[in-house]
């Protein structure tokens, strides 16, 4: 029997499970304090059929590292799993704070098609600060919060890459 | 058909789903296809499925696809008889068109002077006006400043459209209430218009009520047979860009078809069109049609025709330019009902952020009348340097309400993994009352926002964490096997041995 902690929407929701093999694609899995049998053939890298009950499921299994979307019909879960051990070492979720300073990044790689206030301008919440071009499209990035632009680290023009620390509001 | 005007060799002036759609074509003709690429383009499927590849550049389309001298050059080096443009880039520049017909080669398209005309929108609403086509009521020439604007605009009355002039595609088009706000959007238009075209000249139309976009494929050949394939309905558009489109339009009879048709091939002889092109309409809530403009090259949505006349447009625009004749309208006809969704890299989530990376995992959909238009494959790295659309898939059925449900089948088929796509926010749309109904305009994407954005299905929750946990599982249990076959102890300690064939059995040696 192997104990998992699933977190669900960012880290809000934890839900215990526990998994036991039964045969080659058969499984006793508790939840929520009901135990099943789950028939889960997986087909590749990216699917897994799920028998539960006579019910059929076709999951798909998007790992993007140390998330991972699951998908049934049109809805989508991201999630992450922990076992024993990434539970030991995982560190305590960071709270989602617009507190103190907060930079704005580039969400993806592009280029910087115009830079919309000047360090030092006041911005409310929502206001934009830098028009970002990437894949043909235009996107602007907004204040997360009301305050001061006490960061500008690009201009117009500039090419960045996806991450890149652009300025930062207080 | 004189025997030199055969072609034999494309080059495909283009990149992604449409470099590959053309190929295919060129591909059942016997015709050899030359690919162009940039850096990011090395690994891309047209490059794989071309006879031969000219590197063009970098990254930028501005270097590479846009840089008409780089493009023209590996068509002479390689000796190619036609460059095929697809749609975009080159498309629509007469000035690429010229310069290829100089170069002894021949351009799959209309002639310069009919792109000239139409590239202008000014110029193409005097020229197809004077031909007895309708246009919405605007101003003649571009509109010198704000001031002129101003008069025009309190003339005709509000609400009205400022347009740039070498526009299209909606870049540079700003609809402008009252005329409070005439000042702050004239000069956005005219900084977009700057931007986009290169040209920041601005006309004015009056706009209209509950819009609807619909537009008319016409087809020509060197004898002056000109045709008219129907309509493509393509009122579903986010930000101005069209997400899907079908064929016929739910407000279009068989009457109000003809005219638009003989509307349409109309504007095409004003300007004494050759080969593929689309005369776009805007037609209001009591269905009076007006001209929009003419795009003198492929549509991205033409599979949309292609599937309800079973016409190959792509095999057709060859034929023209090798100086052959096309159908006649008698033989134009049209069956059933298809409808295209273009699936874009972007995150509906996040404000439909582009969302360029690698493509991890890809099934597409198949059987019955689904068709996958696409230009990527598992593995390859979407670009972040081009548009995001990365596949059009298309479902034809007798009647629309089967062909909804088609291409709602086929886009929950459609699993791509590694990087978002817009494919259940498209599964929505096609799913929502007012689609269905074939009662929309353009506004519908903004009206249907909040409704048009997938929430899971909490009952659904359950099967997703027994599958998540069973996943986690396996995966725990092959390391743990794998271990236990390597000894369970140290690495290294017999591990060469345990790899199949070995180390030294690639005949290596030490290094």
């Amino acid at each position: 029997m192997t104990g998992y902690l699933v977190l669900l929407d960012s880290g809000k929701r934890e839900v215990p499970v526990e998994v036991q093999a039964l045969g080659p694609h058969l499984y006793q899995v508790t939840l929520g304090g009901r135990t099943r049998t789950v028939d889960a053939f997986q087909h590749d890298s990216g699917s897994v059929s799920l028998l539960v009950d006579g019910a059929s499921y076709a999951v798909l299994v998007d790992d993007r590292g140390r998330e991972t979307r699951m998908q049934v019909g049109d809805s989508v879960y991201p999630l992450e799993v922990l076992d024993e051990r990434r539970l030991r070492t995982r560190r305590p979720a960071r709270k989602f704070t617009v507190d103190g300073r907060q930079a704005i990044r580039a969400p993806l790689p592009g280029r910087v098609l115009r830079v919309l206030r000047r360090l030092g301008d006041a911005v409310q919440e929502g206001e934009g600060l830098v028009v970002l071009e990437a894949m043909d499209m235009e996107n602007e990035l907004r204040s997360p919060k009301d305050g001061k632009v006490v960061e500008l680290l690009v201009e117009d023009g500039q090419s960045v890459e996806g991450g890149a620390r652009l300025a930062a509001v207080e | 058909m004189s025997e030199r005007r055969r072609i034999e060799k494309v080059l495909v002036a283009n990149r992604g789903e449409i470099a590959v759609r053309v190929m295919r074509t060129c591909r059942e003709m016997g015709i050899r296809t030359v690919a162009v690429y940039s850096d990011a383009d090395r690994g891309s499927l047209h490059v794989r499925l071309a006879d031969e590849a000219v590197h063009i550049g970098p990254s930028p389309a501005r270097e590479s696809y846009l840089a008409a001298d780089k493009v023209l050059s590996a068509a002479v080096r390689t000796g190619a008889d036609a460059i095929h443009p697809g749609y975009g880039f080159l498309s629509e520049r007469a000035d690429f068109n010229r310069a290829c017909r100089e170069a002894g080669i021949t351009f799959v398209g209309p002639l310069p002077e009919s792109q000239v005309v139409m590239g202008v929108k000014t110029s193409a609403r005097r020229r197809v006006s004077a031909a007895g086509v309708p246009v919405v009521p605007g101003s003649e020439e571009p509109l010198a400043d704000e001031k002129e604007a101003r008069a025009f605009a309190d003339r005709i009355g509000y609400p009205v459209m400022l347009k740039a002039a070498a526009g299209g595609g909606g870049k540079g088009m700003k609809r402008c209430e009252r005329g409070e706000d005439l000042t702050a959007l004239w000069q956005t238009a005219k900084r977009e218009s700057l931007s986009a075209f290169g040209d920041d000249r601005l006309y004015i139309e009056k706009a209209l009520e509950r819009p609807r976009h619909v537009e008319v494929q016409v087809f020509a050949d060197e004898t002056g047979n000109t045709v008219h394939l129907g309509e493509r309905e393509c009122s579903i558009q986010r930000r101005h860009q069209k997400i899907v489109e079908e064929s016929p339009s739910a407000i279009v009879d068989p009457d109000l078809r003809e005219a638009m048709g003989q509307v349409a091939v109309n504007a095409a002889r004003a300007v004494n069109y050759l080969g593929a092109g689309t005369v776009e309409l805007l037609v209001d809530a009591r269905r009076n049609f007006y001209f929009l403009e003419m795009n003198t090259r492929l549509q991205v949505e033409h599979p949309v025709t292609e599937m309800v006349t079973g016409l190959d447009l792509v095999r057709m625009q060859i034929e023209v330019a090798e100086g052959r004749t096309i159908l006649r309208q008698d033989q134009v006809t049209r069956r059933g009902h298809a409808i295209e969704a273009r699936v874009y890299a972007e995150d509906p989530a996040r404000g439909f952020l582009p969302a360029p990376g690698r493509i991890t995992y890809l099934r597409v959909p198949g059987g019955p009348g689904i068709r996958d238009d696409s230009g990527v494959y598992a593995g390859w790295v979407v670009p972040q340097h081009y548009d995001p659309m990365i596949s059009k898939v298309v479902a034809w059925a007798p009647t629309r309400l089967e062909a909804i449900e088609r291409l709602r089948r086929g886009l929950a088929e459609y699993h791509l993994h590694g990087i978002a796509t817009n494919t259940r926010y498209l599964r929505a749309i096609l799913h929502h009352p007012a689609f269905r109904s074939g009662d929309y305009d353009t506004g519908f994407c903004a009206a249907h926002a909040q409704e048009l954005l997938p929430k899971p299905d909490p009952s659904l929750e359950e099967v997703a964490v027994l599958a998540a946990a069973v996943t986690q599982f396996r995966r725990d249990q092959g390391r743990a096997q794998e271990r236990a076959a390597r000894g369970g102890t140290a690495e290294g300690v017999g591990w060469g041995w345990a790899r199949p064939g070995g180390a030294r059995g690639w005949g290596g040696g030490e290094p």
